[in-house]
């Protein structure tokens, strides 16, 4: 090595190193198909149980037309949504994607979604309620159609919670019922009452909705305050340091599968979710779970809402529309999809089906229809659909809750942070 | 063992005396443009365009599915003026160069010397500690090393202080550890050096009573000096552009509380979470010209402590 050409080289190596800084993202791949087999995509986000289901029910897709291949992949909710967004914008989505609330304005707007209301033909929507339909509607327009119902709970180890002697959460309990509870449940298990809430943007607005405010303004301005979150944030704050909820070292790993949580770890008595994934917590805890309403305002306002749990889209550049709505539509619409399916993904929200099925549904998808049962008529109407920034910040309210966990920066000044992200977000 | 056989040697002399004894210059580069054509394409296409788009986009207000608009030096002020987690990202890598580099050299060499000097089985362990480069960068390592680290993890289990990969005093210092475990590269380069070193320094240094201590000060390091210079430079340059041990040890957030949160998984996280491709793209051209300024800084200090045994000689 010692010479005199060592130098130039090592000039031009780090040349060369530093290029790859600037060409690190790369292009898109591209589906064949193979033997004259139509080949769809199809993604979706969720645990595990829901994918066995899925997988089951496309394999009866499949054998129903035979020309047809499906090929199906999932993750966990957060993974999904940065890959669905890569795959977007290099126009390579899948064929059939399922959607959240939340991206569904994006990805209308920006041209990522077919629209369906030109497959009616392939693809019937006449059995859906048509006040949870519109919820698909961009602009006038069907790009994409809901594929349940689902509202948030509080979900909990049923023989645990029993053991520990502290009452059962009961319909109608409030915040301070339940700030008393995991107390008092911390006390007799000698570990946290539940998962930390404060990092979680759902449980927020559910907490904020109890007070009669909401995330977002009707104009996508936000709907509450750095006094509001210094609140939220001051109380969660508050009993994670007694230890009535989770520390900050378990805190941080969630990530949008249930095993994360410290339910499911065996770390923690209960956990908020949504009704239809807290199906996974039974990979965990075989003894059985049940489902409590979330609390609500002091005033007995409930915060928590039914909102589409998710919803279908097709990409508009797939190259078989036809297939693609066939797929959808018999995901939605057949019955034996439905007996396949239950309520993996909420309540089905084809109406016949759904009062055929609601009778015969068994184990957790009757525990889930139950407690859709116990608090339907009671909740309020749903938002509207989020801003397209409120994808961002999702993740930019659990980090900044990260900073508080972890005590280097007071609930107001994180609070303040937040809103000032979350204005720049929205506005952009 | 025959020479003959090798007919290449002779080849030349046979040829007719009234051909030129080198081909016209132009003839012989259009030869080396033709050899060079697939890498040149491929620099053109893979990282000049791109460049030249992503500096186009640094200027822009780009969200992937909108068309880009043109907002000017908006990204690098909001950067500089108004974005506190930016400036966590900076310090973040900038610590975590300072951990990772001179630990990642300091286990190169010392294994380099430890092989240089070993009798047998030089081979075997040249490759048992290449290894970990091979397997390191993959998706998979990152991932077992965040269960290694996690509470109820084997660290945790061993130390008992709870999973590092959850405290964001400790994060940090578990990707270095993924980084500086990586050391296989440095250290087949050192261990090219060390033995380019003539015996006869050593033998010399032996005979006028130098202790191994001495030599090393004396001989090993300035006439390894250019090597490591290279090293250092080399390792320099990707520890500013570490990413996959992060995002992966963090599950892609950088968290615990951002401790994780080094440049390009910040720039990776405005680009594809938040969908800010301008911003993004002003990042990573502000990330390029600070390496870059960092190299400089690096090749002018160098004049001053590494030696060129040729420039000796002149």
């Amino acid at each position: 090595m010692p010479g005199h050409r060592t130098k130039g080289f090592c000039a031009s190596a780090a040349a060369l190193a530093l290029c790859a800084v600037l060409a690190g993202c790369g292009g898109s791949g591209e589906s064949v198909g193979g033997g004259g087999k139509v080949v769809l995509r199809y993604a979706w986000w969720g645990n595990p149980d829901r994918a066995a289901l899925t997988n089951q029910a496309v394999a009866l897709f499949e054998k129903r037309h035979p020309n047809v291949q499906v090929q199906t992949s999932y993750s966990s909710y957060d993974a999904y949504k940065q890959k669905l967004a890569v795959q977007a914008t290099g126009g390579d989505a899948p064929d059939v994607m399922q959607l959240d609330y939340r991206q569904i304005n994006q990805y209308a707007s920006g041209g990522v979604l077919l629209d369906l209301g030109k497959q009616k033909a392939l693809l019937h929507t006449s059995e859906i309620d048509q006040g949870l339909l519109a919820t698909g509607k961009v602009d006038g327009t069907q790009y994409a159609i809901p594929q349940g119902r689902g509202t948030e709970t509080v979900v909990y180890d049923a023989k645990a919670w029993k053991a520990s002697g502290v009452p059962l959460p009961h319909k109608g309990w409030t915040w301070d019922d339940w700030a008393d509870d995991m107390r008092a449940l911390a006390k007799r298990t000698g570990k946290p009452g539940a998962t930390d809430p404060g990092q979680n943007e759902d449980a927020f607005e559910v907490w904020l909705r109890g007070q009669g405010k909401s995330l977002y303004t009707k104009a996508n301005g936000l709907g509450f305050t750095a006094d509001d979150l210094t609140r939220w944030w001051t109380f969660t704050d508050g009993l994670r340091r007694e230890g009535a909820v989770s520390p900050a070292e378990q805190t941080t790993q969630l990530a949008g599968f249930v095993e994360n949580t410290p339910l499911a770890r065996g770390k923690a008595t209960a956990d908020n979710n949504w009704d239809a994934p807290s199906s996974g917590f039974l990979a965990f805890i075989p003894t059985g779970i049940a489902l409590a309403p979330m609390p609500s305002g002091e005033d007995g306002t409930p915060g928590q809402y039914f909102k589409p749990s998710m919803f279908l889209g097709v990409s508009a550049n797939t190259g078989h529309a036809k297939e693609s709505a066939e797929l959808v539509d018999f995901l939605l619409n057949d019955r034996d999809a439905a007996k396949i399916l239950g309520a993996t993904r909420g309540i089905p929200v084809n109406e016949s089906i759904r009062k055929e099925t609601e009778s015969q549904l068994k184990d957790f998808d009757k525990t889930i229809s139950d407690y859709q049962a116990s608090v339907d008529g009671t909740l309020k109407d749903p938002p509207q659909a989020p801003p397209s920034g409120d994808n961002a910040l999702q993740s930019t309210f659990q980090r900044d809750y990260d900073q508080v966990s972890y005590e280097r920066m007071s609930p107001r000044k994180a609070a303040e942070n937040y809103i000032t992200e979350a204005k720049a977000e929205l506005r952009s | 063992m025959t020479t003959t056989e090798i007919p290449a040697p002779t080849a030349r002399p046979k040829r007719p005396t009234a051909a030129p004894k080198r081909r016209p210059k132009r003839e012989r580069e259009g030869a080396a443009w033709v050899f060079l054509s697939p890498w040149v394409l491929g620099a053109c296409v893979l990282t000049l365009l791109p460049m030249a788009v992503s500096l186009y986009l640094s200027f822009t207000d780009y969200n992937l599915f909108d068309p880009p608009r043109w907002i000017g030096l908006r990204n690098y002020t909001q950067m500089f003026t108004e974005d506190p987690r930016y400036w966590r990202s900076v310090v973040t890598t900038l610590t975590y160069v300072v951990i990772a580099v001179p630990l990642q050299l300091a286990l190169a060499l010392v294994v380099a010397l430890a092989l240089k000097s070993m009798k047998s089985g030089k081979a075997f362990y040249r490759s048992a500690f290449y290894a970990p480069s091979l397997l390191g960068a993959s998706m998979s390592i990152a991932l077992v090393w965040r269960a290694v680290f996690n509470d109820g993890g084997t660290v945790d289990n061993l130390v008992g202080n709870g999973g590092w990969v959850n405290k964001p005093g400790w994060s940090l210092v578990a990707v270095a550890l993924l980084t500086v475990w990586q050391f296989g590269a440095p250290m087949v380069i050192f261990l090219a050096g060390l033995q380019q070193i003539p015996a006869e320094l050593y033998e010399a240094a032996a005979v006028d009573g130098a202790g191994k201590w001495r030599q090393f000060m004396s001989i090993t390091v300035p006439m390894l000096s250019p090597v490591l210079f290279f090293n250092l430079v080399l390792q320099t340059i990707q520890a500013f552009q570490v990413f996959t041990p992060a995002f992966a040890i963090s599950g892609g957030r950088g968290g615990p509380a951002d401790s994780t949160l080094v440049y390009t998984l910040y720039l990776y996280d405005r680009g594809f979470v938040a969908s800010h491709m301008g911003y993004a793209s002003a990042m990573a051209w502000v990330l390029l010209l600070v390496i870059g300024a960092v190299t400089a800084v690096l090749f002018r200090t160098s004049r001053s402590w590494v030696f060129y045994a040729s420039e000796g000689d002149r």
